[in-house]
């Protein structure tokens, strides 16, 4: 099992796409050097060719399936090349066992939820017993649960079915206990390529279960929970003095009382109600379809309740209009392509600027520190996935608007991209005294920047405290770190610096 | 009726009979036949998105009927008869004789204009509900494997729709975040326009790495069986056209 690691837009995909062929077959560019796959050279076949050595699941499943059933979708591929219907039978009810999709078999695709329709992607490549497995970024849209999940069944892969795994990901805390090499594509094109321990003792790009032992200088570090466990023993013994944080109380901005919202038959929110106050910075967190979304599009103004009401800074929010809308709510959706409609990187800076009455160039700066090395003269949509968010997020944070609402903001972001996002939101919330509403599966990044979680499950609020309190309790979305100083109520490398310093 | 039918009864059943409503050519067989078709599609609706099919296709044919008695009111060969009420005569240039509009306005005229209607409304009906209960992507699959390469585009492209909709929605509503409240047409046809192009090379991407288009024979994963009630169906539309054709 591989991982492919790297900055945003260092090349990931490119790299994974190589594999298969669909560089430069399909996307164009000039390829020099060679890349064999079972002695076949992709330079001289067509992707289809390769069909039955490498199996790729993309960024985006959804936009990769051809019909509307789990069962067709999955015999799709054995059809296109013209397998025999008694050997289709069997593939496909091996490949049903083997990711148990068993009960979903006969259901619609778009029916289903992230994880599964993420199985269904990975059974329909391995349906063809391909040698090779590429997977883009397989756990970003997954909540924690659904994640392990998926990275069982691949390691399942690796370890019975011999079948080699490459994938690529910024989350690499989930994935570095599995996997036996990395490339590391470095942000001058240049590969580092060892195994697990040699790559992460040197790259600056690291989880925080690296971190965690590069800051208690331990001698060698593990990559998985039990493991940094075992070296960490002295360090969870230490008396610590229980602090109670008491929240100030401030003045709330948004009220949301009694908030029902249906979709036909599907209640999506069973009569929330919730205050959030200036300066919080308020992470929402739940399985994916538990009604996040919709609470943020509700408080945004583009979502009308069936029942109940929403207020922001006092006023209705979908009575905003034009520029004071822009200027009282930013809001980063979580497909953020969507806000952008230029040609061109710079246009659409120059367009932020000037809707915001800034000098110009202040969000184009702000987008270098976040991700630098974009090009001002870029298509927005030849960007990677991160890059573009990064866009988004310039656009949106430059301008300063009294409320920052942001859905799944870090998919795609490395970890130092991510840092210097945490940066920017705590610098507005502390000096602006503005609310900051998220909606994440990203534990770690909760842990980094929340004060306050709130957690939904099937449209009704099941907890709503600090972080600490609200992590600590959840074995699933507790971040690595707490896991590994469990029962301390650590959260981060910082606290548990913190704490060690205060000790001694 | 919990296995499904063959995808081509419904469209069998649909064909033969709107050959026997033809030829029977009476008003209330039609709207019956629509009723029976009504029935069907209720009895045997899944809650696919097709479904809807059917409510658009009496929908355009309320349309055809209303637009079918408007113009053979207004123009046309008078039928004497009752007189219902007059129009105005518009007065035509002499190079178009024969054709008159307007003049007055006769039962007889209105009644031969509303069959007309409802005949071509009730095959429309019939093949809207035929559409209703089968699944484009299952109809593809019991076609010669020449026509399936073709079909397979139409499909994925009618596919596109909803998505395409469901597109405007959001990126018309993040323009609105963004503080554009009047909405070009330019603003949201290049974003529209550009994410529908990355999603069809997205997906032709994937097809592609799955092996599409490499071999010139495909196989077929299940054969979708012609059951016995599938005979029925066609049966009793048969028996219900010779009937008609008959008398």
């Amino acid at each position: 099992m591989v991982l492919v690691m790297g900055q945003t837009g260092s090349g990931k995909s490119s790299l994974l796409r190589l594999i298969n062929g669909l560089v430069p077959h399909h996307t164009g560019g000039i390829l020099a050097g060679d890349i064999t796959v079972d002695g076949i050279s992709t330079r001289e076949v067509k992707p289809g060719s390769l069909a039955h050595l490498v199996g790729i699941v993309g960024q985006n499943p959804i936009n990769g399936f051809v019909t509307d059933i789990v069962e067709e979708e999955i015999a799709f591929g054995m059809e296109a090349l013209n397998f025999a219907p008694d050997v289709m039978r069997k593939r496909v009810e091996e490949v049903l066992d083997l990711l148990s999709l068993n009960s979903v078999r006969n259901r619609t695709i778009s029916s289903l939820s992230g994880g599964e329709q993420q199985r269904v992607a990975i059974a329909s490549a391995l349906v063809m017993h391909p040698k090779v497995l590429v997977l883009d970024e397989p756990t970003s849209a997954l909540d924690p649960i659904a994640a392990e999940e998926v990275l069982s069944v691949l390691h399942r892969l690796v370890h019975d079915l011999s079948v080699t795994v490459i994938i690529a990901e910024h989350r690499l805390e989930r994935v570095i206990q599995f996997v036996d090499r990395i490339i590391y594509i470095e942000s001058d094109g240049e590969t580092s390529i060892g195994s697990a321990e040699e790559i992460l003792e040197k790259s600056t790009l690291v989880p925080p279960i690296i971190r965690l032992a590069r800051a208690l200088n331990l001698s060698e570090f593990g990559t998985s929970v039990r493991e940094v466990r075992r070296l960490t023993s002295d360090v969870r013994n230490i008396e610590i003095n229980a602090e109670t944080h008491s929240r100030a109380s401030t003045s709330p901005v948004i009220e949301v009382n009694s908030l029902h919202i249906q979709y036909g038959s599907d209640i999506a929110l069973h009569r929330i109600s919730t205050v959030i106050g200036q300066g919080e910075i308020v992470a929402l967190m739940g399985r994916n379809g538990a009604g996040k979304s919709s609470l943020l599009e509700a408080i945004v103004g583009v979502l009308k309740p069936n029942a109940g009401t929403v207020r922001v800074y006092g006023g209705n929010p979908a009575e905003l209009a034009g520029s004071q809308r822009r200027q009282t709510i930013g809001y980063v959706p979580q497909e953020p392509a969507d806000l952008l409609y230029g040609q061109s990187v710079k246009e659409e800076c120059t367009q932020a600027d000037t809707q915001a009455g800034l000098s110009p160039g202040t969000t184009f700066s702000f987008l270098n520190r976040l991700v630098p090395a974009i090009s001002e003269h870029a298509h927005p949509h030849d960007l990677s996935e991160g890059q573009r968010l990064a866009l988004v997020l310039s656009i949106v944070l430059s301008g300063n608007p009294k409320l920052l609402i942001l859905d799944e903001p870090t998919r795609g972001l490395d970890y130092q991209a991510k840092a210097l996002f945490t940066l920017a939101l705590k610098e507005y919330a502390t000096k602006l005294n503005n609310p900051v509403l998220l909606a994440t599966h990203d534990v770690e990044l909760v842990a980094e920047l929340a004060d306050r979680v709130i957690f939904l499950a099937e449209g009704e609020i099941v907890a709503d405290g600090s972080t600490l309190d609200v992590l600590l309790s959840s074995p699933a979305f507790a971040p690595q770190v707490a896991k590994i100083m469990s029962p301390q109520p650590w959260l981060t490398v910082d606290h548990v610096v913190a704490a060690l310093r205060e000790n001694s | 009726m919990t296995k499904p039918l063959h995808p081509l009864t419904m469209w069998v059943w649909s064909l033969v009979l709107s050959i026997g409503i033809v030829a029977l050519d009476n008003t209330w067989v039609a709207l019956a036949t629509v009723g029976v078709a009504a029935l069907v599609v209720y009895l045997r609706r899944d809650g696919s998105p097709w479904n809807a099919t059917f409510w658009w296709s009496l929908r355009i044919g309320v349309f055809i009927i209303a637009l079918r008695a408007l113009i053979g009111v207004l123009i046309g060969v008078p039928i004497p008869g009752t007189e219902l009420f007059r129009i105005p005569i518009l007065e035509l240039p002499s190079w178009m004789p024969g054709i008159r509009i307007g003049g007055a306005v006769t039962l007889e005229r209105l009644s031969s204009s509303v069959h007309e209607g409802v005949i071509i409304a009730s095959m429309i009906a019939l093949f809207g509900a035929a559409s209703a209960l089968t699944s484009p992507h299952k109809l593809l699959r019991v076609l010669p494997v020449f026509i399936y390469e073709i079909g397979i585009t139409l499909v994925i492209a009618t596919s596109v729709f909803p998505q395409l909709a469901h597109s405007v929605k959001r990126i018309r509503r993040a323009q609105q975040m963004r503080g554009m409240e009047k909405v070009s047409l330019r603003s949201i046809a290049l974003p529209l326009l550009e994410e529908t192009l990355t999603r069809s090379l997205q997906l032709a991407q994937s097809m592609d790495s799955r092996g599409y288009g490499v071999s010139r024979r495909r196989s077929r994963y299940r054969p979708a069986p012609w059951l016995a009630r599938d005979f029925y169906f066609v049966l009793t539309a048969v028996a219900a056209a010779t009937v008609m054709v008959a008398s």
